[in-house]
């Protein structure tokens, strides 16, 4: 569904991010881009949906359904981006108007992106919060950002990620920026409304176990370039490249992590 | 609410501590009070024995402070120590030429000096440029050599617009003070078409601007919703404090076309030492600079969410 | 200085060159200037430009070129008499609002919060009323207005300061308050004071030019650019506009230069802080 083919990109004249990245996702799979911050993980999510940093230079193809996603611009750019693919960002606080109220971003995904009606765009609002698991729905809905903590945001924005049902989900480190005790939970809504839907994921973490607990598959990165691409299972027990078994051994021990031992907490 | 009448509250104390300062000023000159007053003027007996009256000055210092405080509360701003006339009466004659001349700058300065930021944050290329170097030079543009240059330009040069005075009837005076206003307003226009520019090239990188383009929001949707709205929060406050100098601003201009305002009558006083005319212009001008300021921060509390609920706790 | 050179850019450095001008012809203008600047001749009123009078002269017959060199001196001054002052009590207020903190640095903000009661011009008028006009009662009544700004600037930086380890630890190894203050916190203000000084120069200087524009600064004969802009308004209505336009635009040029390099300083100040 997904085929990214030899991106590379560079930002001036000699920073380069990323370098001949080559990495495909099918139609519901997951899959984990892992590695350390700085590695180019977040720059290959951005360059999907056009949204790299201003003077970067972006050369090879993406496609999206056969669809060169790079080469589309104006109304084609934005309904691809409204209805097929989305992107949850590592910091909600960030991602919400700091002035305009919970429900406006809601509404605002649903209506002016995707074209539904404002009424229904108002219903599905408190549709889609209690299904990523918020109880005072009305209190969320009328709040300001900065009225919620970290993990209630990030669930309003998987929230808003899901309401167009796309099929392809971007996670860019969803959980590294919220409470540890709360980092569990996002994650189990997240995979659980994945599995839901059956959308596919390309998720960025540095987490190498999480990403083995949540993907069919996994690419590491460093320094801008997929080392190594590989079921969960090949990467824990075979290694091929240094660096991944570098960032095994690097992990705390004792620590594995299932969605389904923390879903129904 | 509490942070209403908090912020109101200490406006009052800074006016009562200023109308002292103002009053207290007379004591710092040299020589006796009296003769601070008179300046050498030939006033006859009962002239003086007025101005003892208007200033109490036989009573101790802190009850000469409050007789004058409680006359200026119930709006006695006392006489002119040059020719008599009653301050309170003369400052209301000047107070409309003013008032009009600092509104239609402070219009001029939200249209021009935040539309032309917009323009240039928005635009960029060689509009952005234009504007960006004309910001950097215009502030440095004294009120009063923009005042001669407009003047000499467009009243004497090209008699679009009269040379001195301020009007009578509400076009004549809009006629009039056009010019004036564009003087006053000028360099604050560019200082705020400089800020707004700034705010709006953060805004448009911003996560919530880019974020929302990721989510198909339209483009023209982004840069009103969250690139200009979003800029607006950091320039209405330099707005605000731009309005509030225009008072001060509003002296010079006022001077350089002659307008019969508040700020000419100030600079008058001054070069005759009228010090009771410079007391009470002072101390409406310092009330009327608090007031804006205070609503400048209370417009602020109510389009910023996130300020009302940190003044609340 | 190759340093110095890239933070200023092509135009900083013009800006630097435009003040570098700007003193020079102020302080070596006895030397430079052709003529008297206070002493005219009635047959020489209105000369255009030649090489006997630079810009020509003006409606008394004194040579402009003259007047706007030694009209430098005056304009110069009072900037620096204000900025000067406004940085040492900016910076004494502010450090001592800091280091005691509690009722001193309440206090200190009344005071503060008194001063930013009057717009800067009114309370320079103020004190003009009572002690007459004067360059100096202009300046010195400027300064009084502009602490405040200095003060707050310098208060917030040196309030964050306050709280790392390099002050925290010398306090508790005992040494006293001021030696640490003047050790460690000033030299770490010190780049903030010197762009705010900068800055304020800029608009020093247009407001001192304003209020000898109002006859309440420096007095005539004497030489001075805002002195100038006034005394040759009839002449620009009359169609001789050298004087007045010469004298505002020396004003336009020497504050837009001090603004771009204050602007270039305050990157500096802020880029040169990365803990």
């Amino acid at each position: 569904m997904l085929n990214i083919d030899n991106l590379s990109l560079t930002i001036g004249p000699d920073l380069q991010i990323l370098r001949d990245v080559s990495l495909a996702v099918a139609a519901g799979e997951a899959v984990g881009l892992v590695g350390e911050s700085g590695s180019g993980k977040s720059m290959t999510l951005r360059s999907i949906l056009q949204i790299e940093p201003a003077g970067s230079e972006v050369t090879g193809t993406i496609t999206f359904d056969d669809v060169d996603v790079r080469g589309l611009t104006g109304e084609a750019l934005r309904r691809m981006r409204a209805n097929d693919v989305s992107m949850i960002a590592q910091n909600p606080h960030a991602v919400l108007n700091p002035v305009l109220p919970v429900e406006r971003y809601l509404i605002e995904g649903m209506h002016d992106a995707q074209g539904q009606p404002t009424k229904t765009a108002k219903i599905r609002a408190g549709e889609l919060l209690e299904q990523v698991g918020i109880d005072a729905v009305d209190r969320v809905l009328r709040s300001y950002p900065h009225q919620l903590s970290g993990g209630m945001l990030q669930r309003v924005v998987i929230a808003g990620a899901i309401a167009g049902r796309p099929r392809l989900m971007l996670a860019d480190e969803p959980t590294t920026a919220l409470d540890v005790t709360t980092q569990a939970e996002v994650m189990a809504i997240l995979d659980e409304c994945r599995h839901e839907l059956g959308m596919a994921m390309l998720f960025v973490t540095h987490d190498l176990d999480l990403a083995a607990a949540v993907c069919d598959r996994i690419a590491v990165m460093k320094d801008g370039e997929i080392v190594e691409i590989g079921l969960p299972e090949q990467l824990r027990d075979n290694p091929q490249h240094p660096y991944t078994r570098a960032l095994m051994e690097s992990r705390p021990a004792g620590l594995t992590w299932t969605p389904e031992s923390e879903a129904t907490s | 609410m509490t942070f209403i009448l908090r912020r109101l509250a200490a406006l009052v104390g800074v006016l009562i501590a200023s109308s002292f300062l103002v009053f207290a000023a007379m004591y710092a000159a040299p020589g006796s009070p009296e003769n601070f007053l008179v300046q050498g003027r030939t006033v006859s007996p009962e002239v003086l024995a007025a101005i003892r009256e208007q200033y109490s000055l036989d009573d101790p210092f802190l009850v000469r402070f409050w007789n004058w405080l409680t006359n200026v509360l119930h709006g006695d701003f006392g006489r002119s120590l040059a020719n008599q006339q009653d301050v309170g009466e003369l400052l209301a004659g000047r107070l409309p030429t003013t008032l009009m001349l600092v509104t239609l700058a402070a219009i001029i300065i939200i249209v021009l000096g935040i539309g032309m930021g917009i323009v240039a944050g928005t635009r960029g290329g060689v509009v952005d440029k234009i504007i960006l170097l004309g910001s950097n030079l215009g502030f440095a543009i004294p009120t009063f050599f923009a005042a001669l240059i407009l003047m000499s330009i467009f009243s004497v040069g090209l008699g679009w617009f009269p040379v001195f005075g301020s009007g009578d009837g509400f076009f004549d005076r809009i006629w009039h003070l056009t010019l004036p206003a564009f003087a006053l307003a000028l360099p604050s226009s560019a200082v705020v078409a400089r800020i707004t520019r700034t705010s709006i090239r953060e805004e448009r990188d911003s996560e919530h601007s880019v974020m929302a383009r990721a989510r198909g929001v339209a483009e023209s949707l982004v840069m009103r919703r969250h690139v200009i709205r979003n800029s607006m929060l950091p320039v209405s406050t330099i707005v605000g404090v731009h309005i509030a100098g225009l008072i001060a601003g509003s002296f010079v201009v006022e001077y350089a076309f002659t307008l019969d305002g508040i700020g000419t009558l100030l600079v008058h006083a001054v070069q005759r030492k009228d010090f009771a005319v410079v007391q009470a212009i002072a101390i409406v001008l310092v009330a009327a600079f608090g007031v804006i300021n205070l609503l400048v921060d209370l417009f602020y509390a109510s389009i910023d969410p996130r300020v009302k609920v940190e003044t609340n706790r | 200085m190759k340093q110095f050179a890239e933070r200023m850019g092509a135009l900083g450095l013009i800006a630097c060159g435009v003040i570098a001008v700007v003193v020079l012809g102020a302080l070596f203008a006895p030397l430079i200037a052709p003529y008297d600047p206070t002493i005219g001749s009635v047959t020489q009123r209105y000369q255009g430009m030649s090489f006997e009078h630079l810009f020509g002269t003006d409606q008394a017959g004194r040579d402009i070129f003259s007047r706007l060199l030694w009209g430098a001196r005056s304009s110069l001054t009072g900037p620096l008499i204000v900025v000067g002052i406004t940085a040492v009590f900016g910076t004494l207020i502010a450090l001592t609002a800091v280091w005691w903190g509690g009722i001193v640095d309440s206090f200190l903000s009344r005071v503060l919060d008194l001063l930013f009661a009057f717009p800067n011009l009114l309370l320079a008028m103020l004190a003009i009323a009572v002690f007459g006009p004067s360059l100096t009662t202009a300046a010195l009544a400027l300064s009084v207005a502009y602490i405040p700004y200095s003060a707050r600037v310098v208060r917030s930086m040196a309030m964050r300061e306050r709280n790392l380890p390099y002050i925290r630890s010398p306090e508790l190894q005992g040494i006293p308050g001021i030696v640490i203050t003047g050790r460690h916190l000033l030299p770490n203000v010190a780049p903030l004071i010197v762009t705010g000084a900068t800055i304020n120069f800029g608009f020093a200087m247009i407001e001192l030019a304003a209020l000898s524009f109002l006859g309440l600064g420096v007095q005539p004969p004497e030489a001075d650019w805002g002195l100038m802009v006034s005394s040759g308004q009839q002449s620009l209505l009359n169609g001789y506009p050298a004087e007045s336009v010469l004298a505002g635009l020396s004003i336009v040029i020497t504050v837009a230069a001090f603004g771009y390099v204050g602007e270039r300083l305050g990157g500096r100040a802020a880029a040169g802080r990365k803990a």
